[in-house]
């Protein structure tokens, strides 16, 4: 075998393994990031509770957690007393919540239940105080479509989806995901 | 030469090997996935008597089959906010509705809940339609339009309420024809729940 042939061979095996690596990579924690690179969120814009618009590129340069939920789901419900605590945590270092939710009669339902339920966060009786709007069918879809609730993604501060979170998220992971996007 | 060509055969091994890894990995996270809502339930359709005479009452079974893992709400869950399961006839002129028939569900524990039990149905749940045919329903096939909705959750997430369209078939016969039990292993054992 030439010395050319061998390096082409080489170089050929080098790219392969290189490319089965980084596929190995991803295939931890990180469910959804493709191995060349994180994925952008979708260019999408909700309704708020007041009706104004509240598009997802408006809050880049701040970690976003995207959290699709609806009052009807009793595991979204259980984890809204560690999404408040997250808000709470990081709000002042560049972090929000953004709840999404999935309710079909929207504001009707939406409003009474934020305003009057309350939760226990370490011991204190808090509502859901950050920040909540309307989701469609048409939203998830570009999200890749919504199978579940909660379903949640990690939005990097440069608009990158860093991490898709199916069911109640763990709190600690959640944590340690946030703190290495800020 | 020997020697590059047992590099690349090493580096191609491990190329591979990994790349098999990824595969059974990603295989793995898709198997994870919820699966969508209409997919975990099956039902089946009976009706208790063939045909039906005018004047008679009859009753529609449907049996849901719920996938292993999953629970849906029952007809009367303990919290208002949940969705109940429902079984809805469009019932055509001259068949009326007696009443509908939820059997009681079980309260249970879960993982996101569990201090607060929830009122479901797991595993196989019949829900009956208790019908009579009246003097003016229409004599021969009759097709009558049932929706059951129900929102379904695993452990850990829940799928999006569904209305899932059934069809029950029966034959319209005139008064005092001669009909047929049907099913009475199903009508029988939920009528004694």
């Amino acid at each position: 075998m030439s010395y050319v042939k061998c390096s082409w061979l080489l170089c050929a095996a080098a790219l392969l393994a290189s490319g089965a690596l980084a596929a190995c990579g991803s295939s931890s924690a990180k469910v959804s990031n493709s191995a060349a690179g994180l994925q952008s969120a979708p260019d999408v814009t909700f309704k708020n509770l007041e009706g104004a618009d509240v598009s997802l590129s408006s809050l880049k340069g701040k970690v976003v957690l995207v959290n699709f939920w609806a009052t009807w789901c009793d595991p979204c419900r259980s984890e809204i007393p560690a999404l408040i605590g997250l808000q709470d945590k990081f709000a002042s270092k560049g972090f929000t919540m953004l709840g999404v939710s999935m309710d079909d009669d929207g504001v009707k339902t939406l409003d009474p239940f934020i305003h009057m339920t309350k939760f226990n966060v370490g011991g204190e009786q808090r509502i859901m105080d950050y920040p909540i709007v309307l989701g469609t069918d048409a939203i998830t879809d570009k999200f890749g479509g919504l199978l579940g609730m909660p379903t949640s993604y990690l939005i990097s501060r440069d608009g990158k989806i860093a991490k898709k979170y199916i069911g109640v998220v763990n709190e600690q992971q959640v944590i340690k995901d946030i703190e290495s996007q800020l | 030469m020997k020697t590059p060509v047992r590099i690349v055969t090493a580096v191609t091994a491990l190329a591979a090997i990994c790349a098999i890894g990824s595969h059974r990995a990603a295989r793995a996270q898709e198997s994870a996935m919820p699966p969508s809502a209409s997919s975990v339930v099956k039902t089946k359709v009976y009706t208790s008597l063939d045909p039906v005479p005018r004047g008679k009452e009859f009753q529609v079974a449907v049996v849901v089959d719920i996938q292993n893992g999953y629970h849906m709400n029952s007809h009367k869950p303990l919290d208002s906010y949940l969705i109940p399961t429902t079984l809805t006839p469009q019932l055509p002129a001259g068949i009326t509705l007696a009443d509908t028939v939820y059997p009681p569900g079980k309260n249970l524990k879960f993982p996101f809940s569990p201090d607060k039990p929830l009122n479901v149905y797991t595993e196989r749940v019949t829900l009956r339609l208790r019908l009579s045919a009246g003097d003016s329903a229409v004599l021969g096939d009759a097709s009558i339009p049932v929706t059951l909705r129900y929102q379904a959750c695993n452990n850990s997430a829940c799928l999006p309420p569904v209305k899932i369209p059934l069809t029950v078939e029966v034959k319209i016969a005139a008064a005092g024809t001669k009909s047929k039990t049907m099913h009475p292993e199903i009508f029988a054992a939920s009528s004694a729940k």
